[in-house]
């Protein structure tokens, strides 16, 4: 095969990080993954045509993702499709490789559907699935000069739908001792929304609007006990609470915070961000502060490496990256660092590596990767899908699921009628054309059946 | 014996109380994942496209030949292409996180399987903190109708006027 285009897709709930080998390794392009209406001038724009929307108020958001697993696949084309295209990474996908990531613990009906969109409907030569904490180990977060990544590190990924606590050894996913958090960055903007809505103005319809607040004023607390007699004190004037000019679309006016001592006339709306500033991120650290009946992020890594070798676990300790968006909240290293502190063995040296792009840090380890000579191997290539189907990805691509002779155990209970299917297609390995038409008359009954 | 009765009925009205309030605080988290404030539970539609898009083609053809949002963008350069029946049925049939979860079979799975369903984050250790339900302080009250949390006297009086649900007694 010939060396071709390779392209690596970070594929966030938020936004999908993508570029192309060689032309955009220092930064992707940043699309946002979800198709939105604009109330104000009536118009649907689909990821990357987001950028070009200026009335902000009331869009109605339509995402493909749902608790961080792609559930509507037709909004995640309509993204995908118009990223490919001339518009944006202008590739023939034909002529490329894909490196492509998906969320931890993955379903393992929902990887099927990733195998076909990028074999059957984009028609990829070659593709490798992970996990972004996965792709960690082959960037930069870790390593200090002259030394590669450590053998034992912990990744903490903190994104839009949730914060996962990744324990990983020797370039491979610890996945017994992975641990999640339902919180994410989707769920604190509508928090804030929420208390907002309750306290002063109606924002339950604007999304964006809250999102921009939650990204310009929250901060996480390292003492939240002082922060919030602080906020009591006096709620116009302390020295926390900070007042957030909101946007004005009809004057084309974008929403900020306002300076100590800047003069405002009165056409300006106001919203007073006291100890929402803080209660909103000290979500990630007290779940149950909303009824969330789960550990904050410093018990949750605690636990994570508790349940990992003895002899190891220092090394953990003193290896624990932070990325995804939320780590980006001032205030969040400290906090969890003097968290850890308390919970870690005493003789444990406690070291976080906060990535300074945390939002970008999977993409740039994954350009690494992309960029290796033995890329090569991890990769299924079209070939091989049109001989084996997903089974060909399923073999290929190491994740939770246990490997060779535990797979078959694990999996009968739960395999019905897909997987049977699945096999008399392989038996007779039929080509592409008739696997095709094959699965046309099945997709048909199923589909009834779905309906 | 009506002390022992009235016992009984104390305990079960206690039992209610926290299952109520557990659904309530249910219903807030999943409050908490919507994509949008105003969503017709379970329309994965998008409401207002075809009312305002001139999109007779996708009216025209009922329910069969129903239009998604894919096809309908047409990009610049991008080939036309027919897709495979995996895919065209991945685009029109939308399955639910739970639906999905339910069909990849993973709560089947032998416990030493870490899965999805298991990998969740352990209960917190210390107990929860009450935050005042209307201006966020701690609450060091409790409503007696609907135990939701407050701090002071003129939050309370917030409270029953807006949000005390009265339910839970």
């Amino acid at each position: 095969m010939k060396t071709s285009l390779k392209i690596v897709v970070d594929n966030g709930a938020y936004n999908i990080k993508a570029g192309i080998i060689g032309a955009d390794d220092g930064t992707p392009r940043i699309i946002p993954n979800a198709v939105v209406r604009s109330k104000g001038d009536k118009t649907t724009y689909i990821g990357h045509e987001i950028t070009k929307c200026e009335d902000h108020s009331s869009l109605h958001y339509r995402l493909p993702f749902e608790k961080g697993y792609i559930t509507d696949w037709d909004a995640q084309k309509a993204v995908w499709d118009g990223m490919f295209s001339a518009e944006l990474l202008n590739v023939d996908t034909s002529e490329a490789s894909l490196l492509i990531t998906e969320p931890y613990f993955n379903l393992s009906n929902l990887q099927d559907i990733y195998d076909q969109f990028i074999f059957e409907e984009y028609e990829f030569q070659s593709y490798y699935r992970c996990t972004p904490a996965s792709l960690i180990p082959h960037g930069n977060l870790f390593t200090l000069p002259d030394l590669g990544s450590p053998e034992c590190m912990l990744v903490v990924d903190s994104g839009f739908s949730f914060t996962h606590v990744v324990p990983i050894m020797n370039g491979e996913i610890v996945w017994s001792a992975v641990k999640r958090i339902d919180v994410g960055g989707k769920l604190l903007t509508n928090q804030l929304k929420e208390l907002v809505s309750f306290r002063q103005w109606n924002m339950m319809d604007e999304t964006y609007i809250m999102n921009d607040v939650k990204e310009s004023c929250c901060y996480v607390s390292t003492d939240c006990k002082r922060d919030m007699e602080i906020c009591r004190t006096d709620p116009k004037s302390n020295a926390i609470v900070q007042e957030y000019i909101l946007p004005d679309f009809s004057l084309n006016r974008s929403g900020r915070v306002r300076q100590p001592g800047g003069s405002l006339d009165e056409s300006y709306q106001i919203l007073c961000m006291n100890n929402e500033r803080f209660m909103v991120p000290e979500i990630i650290f007290r779940p149950d502060d909303i009824g969330l009946e789960q550990s904050g992020l410093a018990a949750t890594i605690a636990t994570s490496i508790s349940q990992l070798p003895e002899e190891v676990q220092g090394m953990f300790w003193a290896n624990i990256g932070l990325i995804g968006g939320n780590t980006k909240f001032a205030g969040f290293h400290e906090r969890l660092m003097s968290e850890l502190r308390t919970l870690a063995p005493g003789d444990c040296e406690v070291v976080l590596y906060p990535s300074n792009e945390p939002i970008t840090e999977a993409y740039q380890s994954a350009v690494a990767l992309a960029k290796r000579p033995d890329f090569a191997q991890r990769v299924v290539t079209r070939a091989e899908y049109l001989e084996m189907g997903s089974n060909a990805c399923r073999r290929k691509f190491h994740d939770w699921k246990p490997i060779e002779k535990d797979l078959s155990k694990g999996r009968d209970p739960g395999k019905t009628k897909t997987g049977r299917a699945r096999e008399d297609e392989e038996d007779d390995g039929s080509p592409s054309v008739k696997r095709g038409t094959r699965a046309k008359g099945k997709g048909r009954a199923t589909g009834r059946r779905q309906v | 014996m009506p002390p022992r009765r009235h016992r009984q009925s104390q305990a079960a009205s206690a039992q209610l109380d926290s299952e109520v309030i557990a659904k309530r605080t249910k219903r807030h988290l999943d409050e908490l994942e919507r994509s949008n404030y105003a969503e017709p539970s379970g329309s994965a539609l998008f409401p207002g496209l075809e009312e305002e898009d001139e999109a007779p083609a996708g009216r025209a053809a009922k329910g069969r030949a129903r239009q998604t949002i894919s096809d309908k963008k047409e990009w610049k350069g991008q080939k036309k292409k027919k897709s495979t029946m995996n895919v065209r049925s991945a685009v029109l049939y939308k399955k639910s996180l739970q639906v999905l979860i339910d069909e990849s079979g993973i709560a089947n799975f032998p416990p030493s399987i870490p899965t999805y369903l298991t990998a969740g984050a352990p209960p917190p250790r210390e107990p929860s903190r009450l935050l005042c339900s209307v201006c966020g302080y701690w609450g060091k009250y409790k409503c007696k109708k609907c135990k939701m949390p407050y701090c002071d006297m003129s939050c309370e009086a917030v409270h029953n006027e807006t949000r005390c649900e009265r339910r839970v007694i």
